[in-house]
């Protein structure tokens, strides 16, 4: 099939995407359609992370460029993002104007919530897919699919394990620094750490409270330190954001806490090395957001020439991250999200420096 | 210098925006190709709504010889106040009167503070903006509170004509309302003449604190309404709702032809502006322009806003070989009355 595929693409060129798709469906109709998009064809991309000047979004449009070089797509791929400050307006604005702009494609690290849902909803209808990543909507309306970095419910697993091996097998007091209140992602992760902390496995772990730093670097300093005046017997600040930890590790670091108080997180190891040697940050968790760019990129062109329809059981080749398939997501159940999870954490400690 | 020159540099000004209005939508026209659908066009104003509807009210500030700088802590308060309030299970209309009155109160507050108390009122405005936003922390928290009833979220977000929403249609009305007060009515009258010269307006019996009282409530007030409609429009409420707006409202009221010295501008001088800077906006988006990029090139008209009238005026000052006068001429009160 994926060979016959090839060879009717190739023969038709520009036509490809009706015929894909129409091949597709007519010899697999049980499981939706599967196999690789026909290079070459023009599809006019839009990558919106949650604000610009963040390094691991930086990273994603590394890889979403890969990609887009990789498939020969004549048409624009366009990196571009509100101002931190501006994040949840100017989202909505990128892609309530995503349509008038020619886009096909919207991919869209959700920074607005639900909020979002009313443009998503009317960009969908105008013809422009909104795929998500990193963070999706919520209610997952108007979004076509959702690209997960990682299987959402193990993330509570893997900071808890975490904690738990900074902290000592007796356990101890932490707190959770995270981005903004409305980031999908780090409320998922947060609720799916407290279901682990309700385990009896993790049963010596509490969590103190749930602070904001906005993924801006001087506000998470800031709340870092509250947390550290509030909270006298806390021994870890657990930050699932790589702006987070960083700022949460520099607070300890300029105040001399390291040896009382460590942080952990998800953290990137070319911003976590100098923590990592000093002690302040002895282990913390990632994956390559240029994968996740990659495999973004890929699921979208997939997506917008029909070579999938964007249904569960749907399967398509990734260049070279391989095979995916489109699945039900669990971890947002009675709302119809379909997902695709990249795969596995990558953790970071002495024996892994990642750099 | 004086009055013609004060009205002809208005005109020269607001010609020179239709120019740029009229490039800025030749580009959007040839090269965006939806810019013209009904649709793109509900959009382009819904998206900066609530700004444009501050804008409105904050000419008149302006005009008067005032800032307003508590504007957007004002939007962000009362869409806090609606938010929790509705947490709360009250009635969302009452909450809605509740919020409003918030507004308007302390809209009033600030009028008198610079009317009686006489203190300036980028300081008492200044005040309210950290002290207004700093309620709104208190209501909100770290939360994102949302939970609107479906009538309100519906009149923020869909269409009522077509892709025409509930805020579009107030815009227009209330643009054309100010426009017949601030041009046609004593009270706009008043307006410009406690702008041109307050010592003058007191000496010719205009009630100077009583307009101004009013000028800084109805600021409350309209803020109030831009916040709620922000909320409705965005569905949920966070304590940075609206950050930073004030700029991009003073902005456009300043591209607008409004002289920030008081006395001068037009209502027509600050819808030109309001259309020239969401179509630039709109373009801009459309074209894959990121936002700092935006910030950057609204800044740099407001840079030109406050510079070109400047170098004009003194070099209009050198070649007639008179002093420089300290800006662009306000009218003086009888030149304004008698243009009403």
């Amino acid at each position: 099939m994926k060979r016959r595929t090839f060879i009717l693409s190739a023969a038709v060129g520009p036509f490809a995407p009706a015929i894909l798709a129409s091949v597709a469906t007519a010899q697999s109709p049980e499981a939706g359609s599967g196999g690789a998009a026909a290079p070459g064809q023009e599809v006019n991309m839009m990558l919106l992370p949650k604000f610009l000047g963040i390094a691991v979004f930086d990273q994603a449009n590394q890889g979403a460029q890969e990609a887009h070089a990789e498939l020969e797509n004549p048409g624009k791929l366009d990196f571009v993002g509100p101002t931190a400050e501006n994040s949840v307006a100017g989202q909505i604005e990128f892609v309530t104007n995503a349509p008038a702009g020619g886009y096909n494609v919207v991919m869209l690290s959700n920074n607005s919530g639900d909020q979002i849902a009313p443009a998503a909803i009317a960009a969908d209808e105008a013809g422009t897919k909104v795929v998500t990543w990193d963070s999706p909507i919520p209610g997952a309306e108007g979004e076509s699919l959702f690209v997960a970095q990682v299987d959402f419910d193990e993330t509570g697993t893997v900071m808890a394990e975490m904690a738990r091996s900074i902290l000592g097998e007796d356990g101890g007091k932490f707190a959770i620094l995270s981005a903004t209140p409305d980031a999908a992602n780090q409320n998922a992760w947060i609720a799916s750490m407290e279901e682990a902390l309700a385990t009896d496995e993790y049963a010596n772990l509490e969590l103190l409270e749930v602070v904001y730093g906005d993924d801006q670097s001087e506000k998470s300093y800031e709340q870092a330190l509250a947390l550290v005046d509030k909270h006298p017997d806390m021994e870890l600040i657990m930050a699932p954001t790589t702006v987070g930890i960083v700022a949460a590790a520099k607070a300890l670091q300029d105040e001399g806490l390291c040896d009382s108080i460590k942080v952990s997180g998800l953290g990137l190891p070319d911003e976590m090395s100098s923590y990592l040697e000093n002690g302040c940050s002895p282990e913390f968790a990632l994956w390559s957001f240029v994968d996740l760019g990659y495999l973004t990129y890929h699921a979208s062109y997939a997506l917008a020439t029909g070579a999938i329809e964007g249904v569960e059981g749907d399967t398509f080749e990734a260049g070279r991250l391989g095979t995916y398939t489109i699945e039900a997501d669990p971890t947002r159940p009675d709302t119809g999200a379909l997902r695709i999870v990249m795969g596995p954490f990558s953790v970071y400690n002495a024996d892994n420096p990642g750099v | 210098m004086g009055r013609i020159d004060a009205r002809r540099y208005l005109r020269r000004w607001e010609s020179l925006l239709v120019l740029f209005l009229l490039v800025v939508l030749a580009y959007n026209i040839t090269q965006v190709s939806n810019f013209l659908t009904a649709q793109n066009q509900a959009n382009l104003f819904q998206l900066s709504i609530e700004k444009a509807i501050v804008a409105l009210i904050m000419t008149f500030v302006i005009i008067s010889g005032e800032i307003d700088l508590s504007v957007a802590s004002m939007m962000a308060l009362s869409a806090a106040v609606v938010a929790r309030l509705n947490e709360s299970r009250m009635e969302h209309v009452l909450a809605i009167v509740v919020a409003l009155a918030v507004g308007l109160g302390l809209g009033a507050l600030n009028g008198f503070f610079v009317a009686n108390v006489g203190i300036n009122s980028l300081a008492v405005t200044l005040a309210g903006y950290i002290g207004y936003r700093g309620l709104a922390q208190v209501f909100i928290e770290d939360n994102s509170v949302g939970g609107f009833p479906g009538w309100f979220t519906r009149l923020g977000q869909k269409g009522i004509i077509g892709p025409i929403t509930f805020s579009i249609i107030l815009f227009f009305i209330m643009a054309a309302v100010a426009g017949v007060i601030l041009h046609y009515s004593g009270f706009g009258r008043r307006v410009y003449t406690v702008g041109s010269n307050a010592r003058v307006a007191i000496f010719s019996g205009v009630p100077v604190a009583r307009t101004r009282i009013i000028i800084f409530a109805t600021s409350g007030l309209v803020s109030a309404i831009a916040g709620i409609l922000y909320a409705a429009r965005l569905g949920a409420v966070r304590s940075s709702t609206a950050q930073g707006f004030e700029l991009d409202i003073i902005t456009i009221v300043l591209l607008g032809g409004v002289s920030i010295f008081g006395g001068v501008g037009s209502m027509v001088g600050v819808l030109l502006s309001i259309f020239l800077v969401l179509n630039l906006r709109n373009g801009m988006t459309i074209a894959g322009i990121t936002g700092n990029t935006q910030t950057g090139v609204i800044g740099l008209l407001l840079i030109l806003s406050v510079l070109i009238p400047n170098l004009v005026s003194r070099a209009q000052g050198r070649f007639r070989r008179t002093p420089v006068e300290p800006q662009f001429q306000a009218p003086r009160p009888e030149t304004v009355q008698s243009a009403g």
